[in-house]
């Protein structure tokens, strides 16, 4: 089964290869997918995150979905030095960099619950994959048609931080500028939820980033400076040049 | 025919490793001495450039910013040659025995461009836009 949706403003594919009917799965995910978008997007003046960011939550505690996006983000501000900040001055609170991962690592185990286990759901470029193994290719970062790498898969999220898709729209907190100092940033963990934040902070903080991200736990890297090196850690799980027969 | 691609290891002596283990009670006492990077390089021909040369003149030092974790603070030390990181090494650690144990090794290659029998892409955010273009709306359309 595969289908593919928009929502949250980019394309999510979702391929089921277990023997089944799984429409009724595959609903539910992008059920989930428009409900987070309609509760955590700042774009939406209405939305439970944008209520949050202007203070007028009103004594109503955060829901627990939404306390646990601001535990993610208050985790990687420290953990970055600040240059991960989802309050940027002059911005209102944005937390989209941690939702992403976090909102699509949920829909995944909505398909686990459902039953499903040989699956691969790519929200916008960022990857949850489950009973592979599947082989993911790394966009590269000049060459739209082309990639960087191509890695294996079994159980695992992998997620990729750049610029040459949205423009400079990661900031370095630290010094409230656009982030430049990588080309790209992928990261390879046991959950999207981390792989995501971990890309996205790691990417904030620029060349140092890429040790940063290296030392995360369970997380394995493959960056790309401006000078067009790749920087990767010994683990990361390269492909064979060709898939098995 | 496959070039050999000079490949240098960066050994990042102490760098901060894995926080999987919870230990009882981070230190949060901080080491201020440069760790030593000894890039034990293996570079051939063309990177023999690199290696022990990475900390010399004409490298540029950069220091990173000092991160609190709750294990202690956390600073990082990126070593330039133009724009190429030549190394990268942990100027400030926790100090905990556990910090000791793992070093996580980063290994510097040639950027390269491939085509190859994939089952997604990852990438940065694509819009709905650029989807149409993408490797991945190829992957779906040639699946559906």
């Amino acid at each position: 089964m595969r289908r593919v949706e928009h929502v949250m403003g980019f394309p999510v594919s979702l391929r089921v290869d277990d023997e089944g009917a799984w429409e009724e799965a595959a609903d539910a995910v992008f059920a989930w997918l428009r409900e987070v978008d309609a509760r955590f997007s700042p774009f939406r003046a209405d939305s439970e995150v944008s209520r949050y960011g202007r203070d007028e939550l009103e004594g109503e505690s955060p829901s627990a979905d939404l306390a646990e996006v601001l535990d993610l983000c208050e985790h990687y501000r420290v953990a970055t030095g600040g240059a991960f900040d989802a309050r940027l001055p002059g911005r209102g609170f944005d937390p989209c960099a941690v939702v992403k991962g976090w909102s699509v690592q949920r829909a995944a185990q909505l398909l686990r619950t459902a039953g499903a286990r040989r699956f691969v759901l790519n929200a916008g470029g960022d990857v949850v994959a489950s009973g592979g193994p599947w082989r993911v290719g790394v966009r590269h970062p000049e060459q739209a048609d082309r990639l960087c790498a191509v890695l294996e898969l079994t159980d695992g999220a992998v997620a990729t931080s750049a610029r040459y898709e949205r423009g400079d729209h990661i900031v370095d907190g630290r010094t409230g500028r656009p982030a430049t100092g990588l080309l790209s940033m992928t990261v390879v963990a046991a959950s999207l939820t981390v792989a995501d934040s971990v890309a996205t902070a790691a990417f904030a903080l620029g060349a140092e980033g890429v040790a940063w991200a290296a030392a995360q736990p369970g997380c394995e890297v493959f960056a790309v400076d401006t000078a067009g090196q790749v920087l990767r850690t010994e683990g990361f799980p390269v492909a064979a040049r060709s898939r098995a027969a | 025919m496959k070039r050999a691609i000079p490949v240098v290891v960066l050994s990042i002596a102490g760098l901060v490793p894995v926080w999987r283990y919870e230990p009882s009670a981070g230190g949060t006492t901080s080491t201020t001495a440069e760790a030593a990077v000894t890039p034990s390089s293996s570079a051939s021909a063309s990177a023999s450039s690199s290696g022990s040369g990475s900390s010399s003149a004409s490298g540029k030092v950069v220091k990173g910013t000092t991160v609190n974790t709750d294990k202690g603070p956390v600073q990082v030390q990126v070593t330039f040659e133009g724009d190429r990181i030549t190394a990268v090494s942990m100027l400030q650690q926790p100090n905990h025995p556990q910090t000791t144990a793992a070093v996580p090794k980063l290994i510097a290659e040639t950027l390269k461009a491939q085509s190859a029998d994939i089952d997604a892409v990852s990438g940065a955010t694509v819009t709905s836009e650029g989807y149409k273009q993408s490797l991945q709306a190829a992957i779906d359309a040639k699946g559906a």
